[in-house]
């Protein structure tokens, strides 16, 4: 059944999304393990994550309000494009919003907004398993999966401490979820970590190269790994947003001339700019008022 | 394991989704809810017309997730109704077989259950590896009968799934102890549907309980 395009809707064929569907079924049932799945490749532009857009085009519907970010904002190359991919292919509404959107697929953030019951995250996953470079072989992680064997993960944090006195990882931290899996949480920073714990929304992770999904369901508990000594801490800055003032959200480093000055911004640029409405609608309000 | 070949009577064809690509997608996101939220009671928006002992919900939500790759085993009294395996075979193309440990989707009447421990479980390697079990009841409500924790479940949800024998309920509850093992299950009555994966704890409440 195909659109008037000529495509598929949403692009992939019925049987790899049923295919893509079971496989998405198991992963919320195992909370944090990674599901294997098959079939063909979906021939996409680098950087597009196969993996998060074969979850999309297996999850999306006429209904959905499409989202698409990528370190935060809506307006990189790729976001506008997989957005634009999905309204022709499927047909689907696009916003920018994170609270207007059912589904947000996501390269390397979680937005600022708190996510409500009956979205779904979508994470594009590089690498899913967390204990790769520790141990190579995928018949070993697998063992280790499965007797829940993760101290040679705590051994390489402390070494982290040792070496530099604190943990050293900011990206792609990893967590235990539901504790029993240890899971790849994507090269997210640290700082999106606590908003993982007890969301309302699903999360749905795709790694489209070693074909494998993995999920959280809503409300389930997902804890970053630490020690008693050296408890996880997030990213901390001494300067607020330069356009928002937002004290409170994930920045970039933005240089703003050719001298190099520099600048902080929230990164995820919804946000922000949402921000910026409230505070000059609550500003005209004010003039209002008093006139 | 034997591939069973039941022949398909044209006669007792009837149709599937109008449309399998929007109507499949839709049915897939009400059982990715069930499965996301066990314990939550989904009514299928579609109504249609189901082939001989199945109902709505079963018969939509094995339109929606089987075909020629998924192994499908049926109680007896479905494996016995031609309308039943006719319309399967033809809308499903599924290889329907008389061995349920080899079976990935396990179709059952409620008072014809198999025994849990005879379906696949999956192995700690692969626990995906695994039976999903669909079984018909009679009655389906959010009456204070089991209570259920877990993933998925903010605080805690009660339900009644009615016509599980005790064997099938204790084997039910004990299964967690062996989680990441496990079946997941959809239990499905009209248009009705709610799922319990494997990751749900189960108690069984007390009847004063309920009076709460
Ligand atoms: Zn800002």
């Amino acid at each position: 059944m195909s659109t008037a395009t000529g495509y598929n809707f949403a692009y992939l064929d019925e049987q790899s999304k049923r295919m893509i569907r079971r496989a998405i079924l198991k992963a919320v049932a195992i909370p944090g393990y990674q599901v294997p799945f098959g079939g063909r490749e979906m021939p996409l532009p680098h950087g597009w994550g196969t993996g998060g857009m074969q979850v999309t085009a297996s999850v999306i519907g006429e209904a959905d309000r499409l989202k698409v970010i990528d370190q935060g904002a809506d307006d990189t190359t790729n976001a506008v494009s997989i957005r634009r991919f999905f309204a022709t292919t499927a047909g689907v509404e696009t916003t920018e919003s994170t609270a207007a959107a059912s589904l947000i697929q996501t390269r390397h953030r979680i937005p600022e907004t708190p996510l409500q019951a009956d979205q779904i995250l979508i994470y594009q996953v590089p690498i899913p398993e967390p204990l790769r470079f520790i141990e190579p072989r995928e018949t070993e992680t697998r063992k280790m999966h499965a007797l829940s064997e993760y101290g040679a993960m705590q051994v390489k944090l402390y070494e982290d401490v040792a070496r530099f006195g604190h943990i050293a990882t900011s990206y792609d931290y990893p967590v235990m979820v539901n504790n029993r899996y240890m899971m790849d949480p994507s090269p997210i920073p640290k700082f999106d970590n606590p908003k993982m714990n007890r969301m309302p929304a699903l999360q749905l992770f795709g790694a489209g190269f070693e074909k494998r999904i993995y999920a959280v369901p809503p409300y389930t508990e997902v804890k970053s790994l630490d020690f008693d000594d050296y408890p996880f801490e997030v990213q901390r800055w001494d300067e607020n947003c330069a356009i928002c003032g937002s004290d409170h959200s994930f920045l970039d480093e933005v240089i703003i001339d050719d001298a190099g000055s520099k600048m902080f911004v929230c990164s995820d640029t919804d946000y922000c700019r949402s921000r910026q409405t409230n505070a000059t609608e609550s500003a005209t309000a004010t003039e209002e008022t008093l006139s | 394991m034997a591939v069973l070949t039941p022949t398909v009577n044209s006669n007792a064809l009837i149709a599937g989704f109008d449309d399998p690509v929007q109507h499949g997608q839709q049915v897939f996101r009400a059982l990715l809810k069930a499965m996301s939220e066990p314990g939550t009671l989904i009514e299928l928006e579609l109504n249609l017309a189901t082939p001989g002992l199945l109902n709505n919900s079963t018969w939509q939500t094995l339109l929606s997730l089987l075909d020629a790759d998924t192994q499908l085993w049926l109680s007896p009294r479905l494996n016995s109704d031609e309308r039943v395996t006719s319309n399967l075979r033809f809308h499903c193309q599924s290889p329907i077989i008389d061995g349920s440990k080899a079976a990935d989707f396990a179709v059952a009447l409620a008072d014809e259950l198999p025994v849990l421990r005879d379906l696949n479980w999956g192995t700690s390697e692969y626990p995906d590896r695994s039976t999903t079990l669909i079984v018909q009841v009679p009655a389906l409500s959010d009456e204070p009968h089991w209570e259920l924790t877990g993933p998925g479940i903010e605080s805690r949800k009660t339900a009644r799934i009615a016509g599980l024998s005790e064997e099938f309920r204790l084997a039910l509850i004990n299964s967690r102890k062996r989680f990441p093992l496990g079946v997941d299950c959809i239990f499905c009555c009209g248009s009705k549907l709610l799922a319990l994966p494997r990751s749900t704890q189960i108690r069984e409440m007390r009847p004063e309980e309920g009076e709460a």
